[in-house]
């Protein structure tokens, strides 16, 4: 009989448990880092690094120091960067393969560091990398014209796709619409049959013409009368069925003129693509602060917006299970499907977070503090929504405050994602403006920001001031500004005020922004004054290559529409004069048939 | 070249081994998961365990793994499609949820579309394999296995 066993595999088996165990001691530091720096990379879209790693499996915690998280959009740059973390495990939990963070505390805290090296792009396929390409999309439709400042006369000349054009498209449509609408007049015209009421009218006037009641007799009067006064109550009809048909076309026709205004409104709008075409520069104000300062407010609501995705992405509400894609391996890595139960653990819950950070020249300052609580997978069995807030002051010479608050619900049936931070003291990064060989450096300042996503509505609200601010032109074309340059320079380099705000609204697919800066009015209005001739020459030139391209289009759609109310007008005008005409003689003949006498009514 | 060399050599040596047809048949059924499945998981812990500890040729083992990896990576995606239909389906629903939040459970990956659809199938085919292999091998032995040794 074959032995169902092989005790002695076991010591081989013991071998193996013995050397996964020494395996595990000695690299298991390494993996539980590597883990995190995957994860963390996965779930950002970024470079994510531990320095050191230490894995306190009898304390049931995890001691980390150095960690990095690059930022998704500069690649040379951290937004945070922490010195030490030391993360409190709930026990239970990890049997269940899930993270519950009974208490973090994170010390050295620093956001905006410039990198050692560059930081690996997101994966382009993964899900951060897709969104991270939908949210700098989301950010191109911001994208302001720059000041063009080149001189207007060497503006080229306008060449045009008629399809571009909204008046075209309109122009197409009125004509298909003129068309049905004659269509659906001429079968209505026809449908009146008011020429065979005519045609028996005039045919009953002929008969009856010269007849009296001594040549027709009492009971020929009789008869002739009641075929007059039958025919009287046909011609009545008649004219109310006209009636009714030139409402119905007056109606049909005003449309269509509806329509031709509907084209000068689509022709305004060409003539504004146009002007877009040649980039010929718009003074207005609002447009200038779009111009100087869109880049930078554009930026920070993209990157406000790509977090919020995330967290709307990786915090679910409700209990569905839960796909992710999992982590990429040598096979394919398939979806992993997580199963989330009420009155049970979350995947991830960090209870209780402490975070003290540094901000501004001084990082070995830390007077600030930052609590997270409540963050969560799933929110829904958690069943309060994650907050974090930060506040804290450094007086000194270099004073410094800091106050933000933020909340993730994602409890309700519609997630709320918001934020407020307010910043003062702090050293505010350089900006170049776009197209123009100068920048400004603001200095110390403060930043005001709040954002929120709530399902598809978004709005936001960013503003810098400062009071020191620093104007630089590039050197290496200072000798070289066009004269247009040359007057901005002269407005704002006299400037140290800076108040820089932007306004988001509306909805993720249809948002809008404003941008506005103390700029705007005085940079206008001297630009306006400079260049007001050439930019006046400019939008003939645009409304001319438009009009070239309309006219062509709409004349003909103005004759057809003119021609369809007069040849309207022209039939209905005759039927209405045919119809009295008739009327007239048929009441005369009446008369004469009556001797002015009404005849009792006469059942016929 | 050299891991075809040694694929063809352990094919041999199996064949020639002093297992019954059973043995074999039974290590190249259990080393199947080995291949079929994602590795680093921990029902071939299991497997592994299993093929070192019950009677069955170890070489076997060897062989169904070796034989059943290129196997695995080509059918993936079929793997993938079974574990989407498994864990997307509500009437299990209740149970996958209930393994989900129990202890040791989840570290099985279950939860995974690949590592389901590849453990499912291997049960299914199991089976299949055993019988296959078992007369393979003892045909072989019959046939062209003296041949061979000669």
């Amino acid at each position: 009989m074959i032995k169902m066993f092989r005790w002695r595999a076991v010591s081989f088996l013991l071998l193996c448990l013995v050397l996964l165990i020494g395996g595990w001691v000695l690299l298991g530091d390494w993996l539980v880092k590597r883990g995190i720096e995957a994860g963390g990379s996965g779930v950002l879209g970024t470079e994510v690094d531990v320095g050191w790693l230490k894995l306190r499996t009898g304390a049931s915690a995890v001691e980390m120091k150095r960690l990095e998280i690059a930022d998704p959009h500069n690649p040379l740059r951290n937004v945070l960067e922490a010195a030490h973390l030391v993360v409190d495990l709930a026990a239970l939990p990890a049997l269940e393969k899930k993270v519950v963070i009974d208490r973090m505390e994170l010390t050295g805290l620093r956001f905006g560091t410039v990198r050692a090296r560059p930081a690996r792009p997101a994966d382009a396929n993964s899900s951060a990398g897709q969104l991270l390409a939908e949210t700098k999309q989301w950010a191109q439709q911001f994208k302001a014209p720059l000041l063009a400042l080149t001189p207007i006369d060497t503006i080229k000349s306008l060449v045009m796709d008629p399809a571009q054009l909204g008046t075209i498209k309109a122009a197409n449509a009125l004509v298909a619409s003129t068309d049905s609408t004659r269509e659906a007049l001429e079968v209505a015209f026809t449908s009146l049959k008011v020429d065979p009421i005519l045609d028996s009218a005039k045919a009953l006037t002929a008969r009856l013409k010269g007849a009296n009641p001594s040549s027709l007799g009492l009971q020929g009067t009789v008869e002739a009368a009641s075929s007059v006064k039958r025919t009287l109550d046909q011609i009545s009809g008649a004219r109310q069925q006209v009636v009714g048909f030139e409402k119905t076309a007056t109606s049909g026709i005003d449309n269509l003129t509806q329509g031709l205004k509907g084209l000068d409104d689509a022709r305004q709008k060409d003539y504004a693509f146009a002007r877009e075409l040649l980039k010929l520069p718009s003074f207005d104000a609002p447009n200038i602060g779009a111009a100087l300062f869109g880049q930078q407010s554009t930026d920070v609501f993209q990157q406000a917006l790509y977090y919020a995705q995330i967290a709307q992405k990786y915090i679910p509400p409700g209990l569905q299970p839960w796909r992710r894609s999992a982590p990429r391996q040598l096979r394919m890595a398939g979806t992993t499907v997580q199963f989330p139960r009420e009155n049970h653990y979350p995947t991830f819950l960090l209870r209780d977070g402490r975070l003290g950070f540094s901000l501004g020249g001084d990082t070995t300052a830390s007077g600030f503090s930052a609590v997270v609580s409540g963050l969560t997978t799933e929110p829904a069995i958690y069943g309060k929504p994650a907050t974090f807030s930060a506040s804290g002051d450094i007086s000194g010479a270099h004073p410094l405050g800091i106050r933000m608050a933020g909340l993730l619900d994602h409890v309700r049936k519609v997630p709320l994602d918001s934020v407020q931070a307010t910043v003062t003291g702090v050293r505010l990064p350089s900006i170049a403006l776009p197209g123009l060989p100068f920048g400004v450096d603001p200095g110390t300042g403060s930043v005001e920001f709040s954002f929120s996503l709530q399902g598809d509505r978004i709005g936001g609200r960013w503003e810098i001031a400062s009071s020191h601010a620093v104007w630089k032109s590039d050197s290496s074309k200072a000798g070289h500004l066009s004269t247009v340059e040359n007057v901005l320079w002269q407005v704002v380099s006299g400037l140290s005020d800076l108040r820089v705000g932007a306004e988001l609204g509306g909805t993720v697919r249809a948002p809008t922004l404003s941008v506005h800066s103390n700029l705007d009015a005085a940079l206008a209005a001297r630009l306006q004054t400079l260049v007001g001739d050439q930019a006046a020459k400019g939008e003939a030139k645009a409304r001319a290559a438009v009009d070239r391209l309309v006219d062509e289009k709409v004349g003909p759609v103005k004759t057809k529409i003119t021609g369809l109310q007069s040849d309207v007008a022209g039939r209905l005008g005759l039927q209405k004069q045919q119809l009295d005409e008739v009327q007239k003689q048929l009441e005369s003949q009446l008369r004469t048939l009556t001797g002015g006498l009404n005849l009792p009514k006469i059942k016929l | 070249m050299l891991t075809l060399l040694k694929l063809l050599q352990s094919i041999f040596q199996t064949l020639h081994s002093e297992g019954t047809p059973r043995q074999v048949a039974a290590g190249i059924a259990l080393g199947a998961c080995l291949g079929l499945t994602p590795l680093l998981n921990a029902h071939n812990l299991g497997i592994f365990s299993a093929i070192a500890l019950l009677n069955v040729s170890f070489g076997g083992g060897m062989l169904g793994w070796a034989l059943f990896t290129p196997l695995g990576f080509l059918l993936d995606p079929l793997f993938d499609r079974i574990g989407h239909g498994l864990l997307d389906a509500e009437s299990l629903r209740p149970l996958w949820t209930a393994w989900f939040n129990t202890p040791l459970v989840p570290f099985s990956n279950f939860n995974n579309t690949v590592v389901l659809g590849s453990l499912v199938a291997w049960i299914g085919l199991a089976v299949p394999i055993y019988f296959g292999a078992r007369v393979g091998v003892a045909h072989y032995r019959a046939t062209w296995g003296e041949k061979v040794l000669q």
